[in-house]
């Protein structure tokens, strides 16, 4: 038999559109997490104290050296041992979450490194506190460098959340797996899953290319 | 004398004895790693005094403006600002690192000029000199635009006022930034090297912004190549070397009688170059 049966595929959209929902709640809730634990990240990396850089750097390489399977299979299966009993898709969040971060961490810190330290210097010189710097200097003129990268790091994100499937998290891909397990088809599920996250991350670049102008602009 | 008044002129003595030394170093020592770059300098600035501090290249003359100002923490010895140490506080007989707040206070009489200028450049040129009124003396954007151009207009660029650095010519830059840093309303400004990095068509008009500000009663400290500059408006010329002061003075004795070997040297390459 040839051809791609839409009838299967109009039959099991409902399944797919609410393991796009999911998908989608979970990577925007875990592009939050990574977003503020990188940016916090990266401003300990560059703090005084030596401890608190090497704990950061620590934390960052530790993130980047482990599978993101293995990091979802400690939270998930390992957390009852340590007393941290949460369902899947908390789960999902969490480790995709503080996964990302360590790569938005690295992102950002190239960011603060990219303004001379000459316009710090002449910022404490009229009195702007260290916060004020970050909020008013620094990041302002970090944007037009950091949205490419982020947006590329966003789009990591979404995909590698089809790893959530594996513990049990009803998204997209989990819920593809379901359709082809209850049809025996392989094609239609897995074409259809592949069409969505494509137009899922089409619609994040397009966004990305959108928020780039605007702070070029800007 | 009525009490009051007599309160009062005592308390103008005090004022003017301690605004009569606005920068004052002693014993100032400042390593990197195992170079001892500045070796026990020791500086008066007064109220209205401009001081220009000369020397080669390599002799401390830019890290000394960068320890008075703190961007340099100093090893040994005391920078004081109007009588208020800079960058330590003293406990029975200990000193320890100062907070940033305490750092930012005795600072804020202290405005710095940059070889670099230093702007922020996704701020227009009002933006850069009402920044730090809006976010540090908390003034309305009103108030601050209206304080913005009146020292804009002091620097001659009132017109530039909506301009962005990247559309501003280096001279304009560095008025911009010493507009910036007179925002603030310093009691003293720094200077480092502020046209080294200027096309010699644009020096002029940095020069006649600080002459200016000098006529106006302003106390610099300037750190320059501008020997000229130094010899019309400077009151104190400084000459450094390896570390150290070899050479105090007025400026116009200092250039014409040199006593060290050092100075002699220094100022006939820089006539021969000036040829």
């Amino acid at each position: 038999m040839t051809g791609i049966d839409t009838d299967m595929i109009a039959r099991y959209g409902p399944l797919l559109l609410a393991g796009l929902v999911i998908t989608l709640r979970v990577c925007a809730l875990a592009s939050v997490i990574a977003l503020l634990v990188g940016l916090a990240l990266a401003l300990l990396l560059r703090a005084g104290l030596m401890v608190v850089r090497a704990a950061a750097r620590a934390y960052v390489e530790v993130m980047r050296g482990t599978p993101i399977l293995v990091i979802l299979f400690l939270l998930y299966y390992g957390g009852p041992s340590f007393g941290l009993v949460l369902d899947a898709e908390p789960v999902g969040i969490l480790g995709l979450g503080f996964y990302g971060a360590g790569y938005f961490a690295e992102i950002f810190r190239a960011g603060f490194e990219s303004i001379p330290k000459g316009q710090i210097e002449a910022a404490r010189m009229v009195g702007l506190s260290r916060r004020q710097i970050v909020y008013r200097i620094q990041i302002p003129q970090m944007l037009g460098l950091i949205v490419p990268p982020s947006v590329n790091q966003i789009i990591i994100l979404v995909k590698e959340s089809a790893v959530l499937s594996i513990i049990t998290v009803a998204e997209l891909t989990k819920n593809a797996t379901q359709m082809a397990n209850e049809t025996f088809a392989v094609v239609e599920p897995y074409l259809a899953v592949a069409l969505l996250y494509w137009v899922l991350i089409e619609a994040i670049a397009r966004s990305g290319r959108w928020i780039e102008r605007r702070v070029r602009h800007a | 004398m009525p009490e009051d008044t007599l309160a009062r002129s005592v308390g103008d003595q005090d004022t003017a004895q301690a605004s009569a030394r606005v920068i004052e170093v002693r014993g100032l020592v400042k390593r990197f790693g195992d170079v001892e770059v500045l070796r026990g300098i020791d500086l008066d600035v007064r109220a209205s005094e401009v001081v220009c501090i000369i020397g080669p290249s390599g002799s401390g003359k830019s890290t000394l403006l960068r320890c008075i100002a703190f961007l340099e923490v100093y090893d040994q010895g005391d920078v004081r600002i109007e009588g208020r140490l800079l960058g330590y506080r003293e406990r029975d007989g200990r000193r320890s690192l100062a907070s940033e707040r305490e750092i930012d206070e005795v600072r804020s009489s202290l405005g710095m000029v940059f070889q670099h200028f230093n702007l922020w450049p996704h701020m227009t040129a009002l933006g850069n000199v009402t920044e730090a009124l809006r976010m540090v003396k908390r003034m309305s954007r009103r108030d601050a635009e209206e304080s913005g151009l009146d020292v804009l207009r002091r620097v001659g660029l009132e017109a530039h006022a909506g301009h962005y650095p990247e559309q501003l010519s280096g001279g304009q830059k560095q008025r911009v930034a010493i507009a910036r840093a007179l925002a603030m309303r310093p009691r003293v400004m720094l200077f480092d090297e502020p046209t080294s990095a200027l096309d010699p068509e644009l020096v002029g008009e940095v020069l006649a912004v600080m002459r200016q500000l000098a006529t106006e009663g302003m106390t610099m400290l300037i750190v320059s190549h501008e020997m000229g500059f130094a010899a019309h408006v400077a009151s104190t010329a400084m000459f450094m070397d390896d570390g150290r002061f070899v050479e105090q003075g007025p400026p116009a004795q200092l250039f014409a009688a040199p006593q060290s070997e050092r100075l002699r040297a220094f100022l006939n390459t820089w006539r021969e170059r000036s040829i």
